[in-house]
């Protein structure tokens, strides 16, 4: 039997099994199409009063760090005094869609593009974020491309507090309201990344950033 | 991989006799389950939110052909090409005919147990493609001469940090690392220029979304994110049963793997990939394939074993599992450890492949109290139990004494009156003593310990004496 075979012989097998008649079979493809047009409702944890106070507690359990400022004109400054905290050299990769701030006013050079083996620092927007578990939510794109937030060894993201939600439920809606549905690459970002697999002890800095630093604006 | 299953006993044998591995497992053994525990503290919804995700589970296995059309076509419609294997053989040689196409020489790898299940990598090798294997655990195995995972998501529980340090310092040349963090970085350092220079990349996948054509892809290293972002081609392969109907079900899902898996509220990285990279788009890959593999999952389709279907390969039942903490992963022989593993291994590979399996198990059902898509897992095993029995499987002495046994247990009174004489017999042996060293009709079970002998009467002989008791103090 060829391959080409293989996807008809299987799903021959499973419409034997399921052992359904030609109206049963019209009868679950209704309830498939009916469960895509309304999803199931589960269970959901209750939702916190101040999201924002949520997302900020959860990131840092998840050893993101934060900084809190008011408005959007003062993130290349807060970016610029943590790399100088952090000593780490003032440039950075950035999402073609925050190239427009005023960087250079805050002294650092960047670079809007994807990112590459030897950046050092990315410098990123976000969709939205969660405050269930302190997540930021990021979509690939022509002007948010997936590799600045992976690539350099330290992340930075800005987030609009207005868009910090309770949990992916109400980020998948805005998807869909917003974008029509999820990008090609669609990552929550929880923390740095990290490893568990030797002895079960946890470290940061595994292949993704070791540091991820959150500027939440507003 | 080839099974080794049917050395089961031997390989239990081995593993218990081996001090450094028992020394690790000691290690690691209570890390998961306490991480657990802590992290469904925080979720006082944990036991409505396992109902539901079992129902998700049900609904998908139900009309699981149609929910596997409806990935397909929304799959499609994003770019993706989507293929179809009725076993490891077929994987392989598809990935090869992907390979070939785009002219793939380096292949990198983020942790799918299926290609583990087909010996993928040595197809790659054969066919002159280089694979690397780039989740931590499953990059120290591949440097120890291809070793076999012992845990489905920690592949090396079984290796302490002198070990993996000894191997880095011989394979990579460089000094001898004490600390884990140094071992992390050291990985980090081998593989970054791996994944920039790889051609293709194959993930598994956590589950794949019908309504949207996704794969979810959940790690905390980021090696799944790299493998799917920098090479141009990526390959997902799944087993069909990994099919969530929407992106709410995913999340519901969401809330229950971490914390069953490692006990945290999230992972650091969950990734929903879908179809390939758009015209003005500067990352991703630009040729994305899924393969849907059968592998023995559709005939356990609408049968008495598709309960084990709905598994989302959390590995918390061998956390909880006495037997698997006191063996460790290897000595199962094959791809799946653990309660999953003993079900999974004899359907998948063979019921006479796998014959210990099913009675590696104490039946305490720790495994059915943590899964949190519910599967009755000692259930199952008890199933695959009779079946051994009913094809004439194990030993015909043990088949024999079971008929016996259920012939007696069926007539009460000569139960009672075998069992007194039983309990009297076994007092005799042990005379002044409590223990009983050697048993003559079963040797097997005071080899390795002392047989404690029976003290005082009968339960039936105490039942009796305490309902006579009863009824006299009524009559007072
Ligand atoms: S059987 Fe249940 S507990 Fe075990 S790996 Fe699967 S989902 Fe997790």
């Amino acid at each position: 039997m060829s391959i080409q075979d293989s996807r008809a012989d299987m799903l021959a097998r499973m419409r034997s099994r399921l052992g359904r008649n030609a109206a049963q079979d019209a009868e679950a493809a209704e309830r498939v199409a009916a469960a895509l047009r309304a999803p199931v409702p589960a269970p959901r944890p209750p939702l916190p009063a101040d999201l924002t106070a949520c997302f900020i507690e959860r990131a840092l359990s998840m050893q993101s760090t934060v900084a809190r400022i008011s408005v959007m004109h003062e993130v290349p400054q807060a970016c610029a005094d943590y790399l100088a905290r952090t000593c780490l050299p003032p440039t950075a990769v950035v999402w073609p869609q925050i190239a427009a701030l005023d960087w250079a006013g805050a002294g650092i050079e960047v670079v809007a593009r994807a990112a590459q083996g030897e950046d050092l620092t990315g410098i990123t927007g976000s969709f939205c974020a969660l405050a269930e578990t302190g997540t930021l939510v990021l979509c690939s794109g022509p002007d948010s491309p997936a590799t600045v937030s992976l690539l350099p060894e330290t992340h930075i993201a800005i987030v609009d507090a207005s868009r910090i939600l309770a949990g992916m439920e109400e980020a998948f809606a805005l998807l869909r309201r917003e974008a029509g549905g999820v990008p090609r690459s669609l990552n929550f970002v929880s923390g740095p990344s990290r490893t568990g697999d030797i002895e079960q002890t946890i470290v940061l800095g595994a292949h993704g950033p070791s540091r991820v630093h959150l500027v939440v604006v507003g | 991989m080839q099974i080794q299953s049917m050395h089961f006993k031997a390989r239990v044998t081995d593993k218990l006799a081996d001090s450094v591995l028992q020394d690790n497992l000691r290690k690691t053994k209570s890390k998961f389950v306490g991480k657990r525990a802590q992290a469904i503290q925080e979720l006082p919804e944990f036991e409505a939110t396992r109902e539901a995700a079992r129902a998700i589970r049900d609904r998908v296995l139900n009309d699981l052909d149609h929910w596997l059309l409806a990935f397909e076509q929304e799959a499609s419609r994003r770019g993706a090409t989507v293929l179809w294997a009725r076993d490891g053989d077929e994987v392989c040689r598809l990935v090869l005919e992907i390979a070939a196409r785009h002219d793939c020489r380096k292949v990198v790898k983020s942790k799918s147990m299926l290609s583990e299940e087909s010996g993928l990598n040595q197809a790659l090798e054969a066919a002159g493609v280089v694979p690397v294997e780039t989740d931590l655990g499953e990059y120290i195995l591949q440097l120890n001469d291809n070793e076999a995972p012992s845990h489905i998501i920690a592949p090396v529980f079984h290796k302490s940090k002198e070990e993996v340090s000894e191997l880095f310092a011989r394979r990579h040349g460089t000094p001898r690392k004490t600390d884990i963090t140094a071992l992390a970085r050291e990985a980090r350092e081998q593989l970054r220029p791996q994944f920039l220079s790889a051609d293709m990349g194959i993930s598994g996948g956590n589950f794949l979304i019908a309504e949207t054509g996704s794969v979810a892809l959940v790690t905390n290293e980021g090696n799944g994110r790299m493998c799917t972002t920098v090479p141009r081609v990526h390959v997902a392969i799944t087993g069909v049963e990994k099919i969530v109907p929407t992106l709410e079900d995913f999340a519901t899902l969401m809330r229950l793997l971490p914390r069953s898996a490692t006990g945290q509220s999230i992972s650091n990285y969950v990734s929903l990939l879908t179809g390939t990279r758009g015209e003005q788009e500067s990352d991703g890959a630009r040729h994305m394939y899924f393969i849907l593999v059968d592998a023995g999952r559709v005939d356990l389709v609408h049968g008495e074993f598709q309960e084990m279907l709905r598994c989302i390969r959390c590995g918390a039942c061998m956390n909880h599992c006495p037997v698997y903490q006191t063996v460790g992963g290897h000595a199962y022989g094959w791809v799946y450890p653990g309660p999953m593993g003993s079900v999974l291994t004899p359907l998948f590979q063979g019921l006479e492949r796998a014959i210990d399996l099913p009675n590696a198990a104490t039946m305490c059902n720790q495994c059915g109290v943590v899964c949190p898509v519910k599967i009755p897992l000692p259930d199952l095993l008890r199933k695959l139990r009779t079946k051994q029995i009913e094809l004439k499987l194990r030993p015909w002495s043990e088949r024999m004494a079971i008929r016996l046994w259920a012939w007696v247990a069926a007539r009460p009174a000569l139960y009672a009156w075998l069992a007194a004489r039983g309990a009297r017999y076994l007092k005799w042996l042990a005379g002044e003593r409590a223990y009983i060293d050697m048993l003559g009709i079963a040797p097997g079970w005071t080899s390795t310990r002392a047989f404690p002998a029976p003290q005082g009467k009968t339960f039936r002989e105490l039942h009796a004496e305490q309902a006579k008791a009863a009824t006299r103090g009524a009559h007072h």
